[in-house]
């Protein structure tokens, strides 16, 4: 299993539209994806679960993938939050 | 004239309210939902009970049972993708909220919790309404606004869950060429309805905001929501006529209305053809100088028809009006909810919000009567920082629908800079109580002042350290510039915003704006006024905020433009020192222009 941590970057934070691109890509990887914020730890592949992290602009999230393709995951994953869902 | 002018609900309602007969016209009131007038028939959807008690089945059926609920959630899964694939070619809007919805339909939490209830002994409709009634409830308690609204979504997809658990499917394609009647719709079923050629939306419940009405409207389906007992009162086939501007349902109408609605539905068609083609087109010099152009918003269809005419957002909205309209100070509900709306509609475009404007010529309570002057007089900022309880309240209410961070305060009337010192010290009191309460907010919301005083003009270096941006409000920069009362006719030759001082004063503004480079903009009547676009062009302003039926027009002109020669017309202008000189060079640039006005500043 590896993890990372990552900021939410963008100004509306992690709302439905960028919990549903997060979602769609954690879908992809076979392995089991999680993010981890303030101890309450959510199933990445669960949009119901990433809205409800409701992560604001500046908090800080943990991204942990266990599984074959945990590297690319959690690649692609830091790519999308270092890019602020497309929204900066 | 405004695509509302077009509605004449109060004609209507004043002449048939008293027939409520059978067989005879009878008048429906609702909600406004998505613009346009449609004459057409009647298909209603009879809404079956869909509630399921906690209904237990035999532990030999489980199976079966878990394969029904996967097949259901299959078959919609399909349905989901068949309708998002017939939108992807739409706004992105559209196709983001039905793949939000497709990612819950086919959540796996979920999915597991539905399973593991019915491997419990539930039925797959129990077990469907149980979880996300629990989600539901969730979402609803959570102190995030944005969520709280998903949980529309939420009973939506349960429904839907249901309807295909009981085969209840709808026949969309029967209901082609007419007006559907429904409790409720689903997004799914707007695209549905949309794809058979529905020509307009009735139903009993929905909110202006959810995506249902958002849908209706980008597909520019007429829709008019919140009419109650509309399935009732409405059979299949009558004859209808649907006007989404005024939220008013006709059911029977009698001849002379048809006659009415027909001619006005000819109207609107000309009108947009005139125009329609400009809505989506920016508002760009042919050397390229992009403007942004905002509506003005007294009521909340007003950023609807800003919107629909091509608006970049909402530059100013009067929020003295909601007194006006209310005859009273409203409360902190009432004001939020006003407020949320507005944010919702414009979302994702900005909305300045100017906070109360009042003085004792608009409003009487708790302000000195008869004041001998009262555009000189305790208004404005200075009336709110007076009455810190109603100030307090109001910016309480702007801060609690800063949620979707599209909001701007506006300060009218400043005069000194301490009065934005103190609004902010009041702004940073109310933050600090929302965050004790845990309350969501903006905590960056944007703070601006309208540049009305000669005062203001004239310090707006020293506020531009203060602030994140200006708006010009130019008839009160006009009349306090020249000391000619704007309503009094005696001076009305004296009262000109294209007076040398005045255009100084703007041009100072301008220049104290870019210093910082903070955005300024022009929320007054010289906006709107076609003569003066070039010269406000070419003085530098970044922003034009006007009624919304006049962006069209704006646009139009802006796009004919060069920011060349209005920097050049702008320079001349300037070097001017009466206003004879200033109208000479003007009318020496600008031939043949209509001028434009809004009234009601």
């Amino acid at each position: 299993m590896i993890e990372a941590e990552v900021t939410v970057k963008n100004r509306a934070g992690l709302h439905t539209r960028p919990a549903a691109a997060l979602v769609k890509i954690a879908a992809k990887y076979k392995s089991e994806i999680y993010l981890v914020r303030d101890k309450f730890s959510i199933n990445a592949k669960s949009i119901i679960g990433v809205m409800t992290l409701a992560a604001e602009q500046g908090s800080k999230l943990l991204i942990k993938a266990d599984g074959n393709d945990e590297a690319q995951a959690l690649q692609e994953l830091i790519n999308l939050f270092d890019a602020g869902f497309g929204e900066i | 004239m405004t695509i509302q002018d077009f509605s004449s609900a109060d004609v209507v309602e004043k002449q048939s309210k008293t027939e409520n007969g059978n067989g005879n016209q009878m008048v429906m009131k609702g909600i406004p939902s998505s613009p346009g007038i449609i004459i057409g028939k009647a298909f209603v959807i009879k809404q079956e009970s869909l509630i399921v008690p906690d209904e237990k089945i035999p532990s030999d059926q489980i199976n079966d049972e878990l394969n029904r609920f996967d097949n259901a959630q299959s078959d919609l899964v399909q349905q989901f993708l068949l309708s998002l694939n017939r939108v992807k070619s739409e706004t992105g809007n559209i196709a983001a909220i039905m793949e939000t919805n497709l990612l819950i339909l086919s959540d796996p939490v979920i999915t597991d919790s539905i399973k593991n209830t019915i491997k419990k002994g539930f039925s797959a409709e129990s077990a469907v309404v149980q979880e996300f009634e629990k989600q539901r409830n969730y979402f609803k308690n959570t102190k995030d606004e944005i969520l709280r609204e998903r949980a529309v979504e939420l009973d939506h997809i349960k429904q839907m869950l249901i309807s295909v658990l009981k085969n209840q499917c709808i026949n969309y394609s029967v209901a082609k060429n007419s007006i559907v009647v429904a409790h409720s719709l689903t997004t799914t079923d707007i695209v549905n309805f949309k794809e058979a050629g529905v020509i307009a939306f009735i139903t009993e419940i929905g909110s202006i905001a959810s995506h249902a009405s958002i849908l209706a409207r980008s597909f520019d389906i007429p829709a008019v929501i919140g009419v109650k007992n509309a399935c009732e009162a409405i059979h299949d086939s009558n004859d209808l006529i649907v006007d989404g501007f005024a939220g008013i349902v006709i059911n029977r109408p009698r001849k002379v209305f048809i006659e009415r609605y027909t001619k006005k539905i000819s109207e609107i068609e000309e009108h947009k053809r005139r125009l329609g083609a400009l809505v989506k087109m920016p508002a760009e010099t042919i050397d390229g100088k992009k403007i942004q152009i905002l509506t003005n918003v007294n009521f909340l269809d007003d950023v609807r028809t800003g919107v629909l005419n091509g608006a970049d957002g909402v530059g100013l909205v009067r929020s003295e009006n909601l007194i006006m309209e209310l005859k009273k100070i409203p409360e902190e509900d009432t004001q939020y909810n006003w407020y949320k709306e507005i944010s919702d509609r414009a979302y994702p475009t900005p909305v300045s919000i100017r906070v109360f404007d009042i003085g004792s010529d608009k409003y009487s309570e708790g302000l000195p009567f008869n004041e001998e002057n009262p555009a000189l007089g305790f208004r404005g900022i200075r009336f709110l920082l007076s009455r810190k309880d109603i100030f307090e309240t109001q910016l309480r209410a702007i801060l609690r629908a800063s949620v979707n961070k599209n909001i701007k305060i506006l300060l009218p009337m400043i005069s000194s800079l301490h009065e934005v010192e103190y609004t902010i010290e009041l702004l940073d009191i109310c933050k600090k109580k929302l965050d004790e309460e845990g309350i969501p907010y903006d905590t960056n919301i944007p703070i601006g002042v309208m540049i009305e005083t000669p005062a203001a003009a004239l310090i707006a270096d020293g506020l531009s350290e203060a602030v994140n941006f200006f708006s010009i409000g130019t008839n009160d920069l006009t009349q306090y510039t020249l000391a000619a009362d704007r309503t009094n006719e005696l001076v009305s030759d004296i009262f000109d915003s294209f007076h040398p001082a005045v255009l100084r004063l703007i041009k100072l503004t301008i220049e104290a704006a870019n210093q910082k480079n903070i955005p300024v903009g022009v929320c007054g009547e010289l906006a709107g006024h076609a003569a003066s676009t070039d010269l406000l062009l070419g003085l530098g302003i970044s922003e034009l905020s006007v009624a919304p039926s006049i962006i069209l027009e704006l646009k139009n002109r802006i796009r004919n433009s060069s920011y060349q020669k209005t920097k050049q017309l702008a320079d001349d202008i300037l070097h001017c020192s009466s206003y004879k000189g200033v109208r000479e060079r003007l009318d020496l640039a600008l031939k043949d222009l209509t001028i434009i006005e809004e009234k009601d500043n």
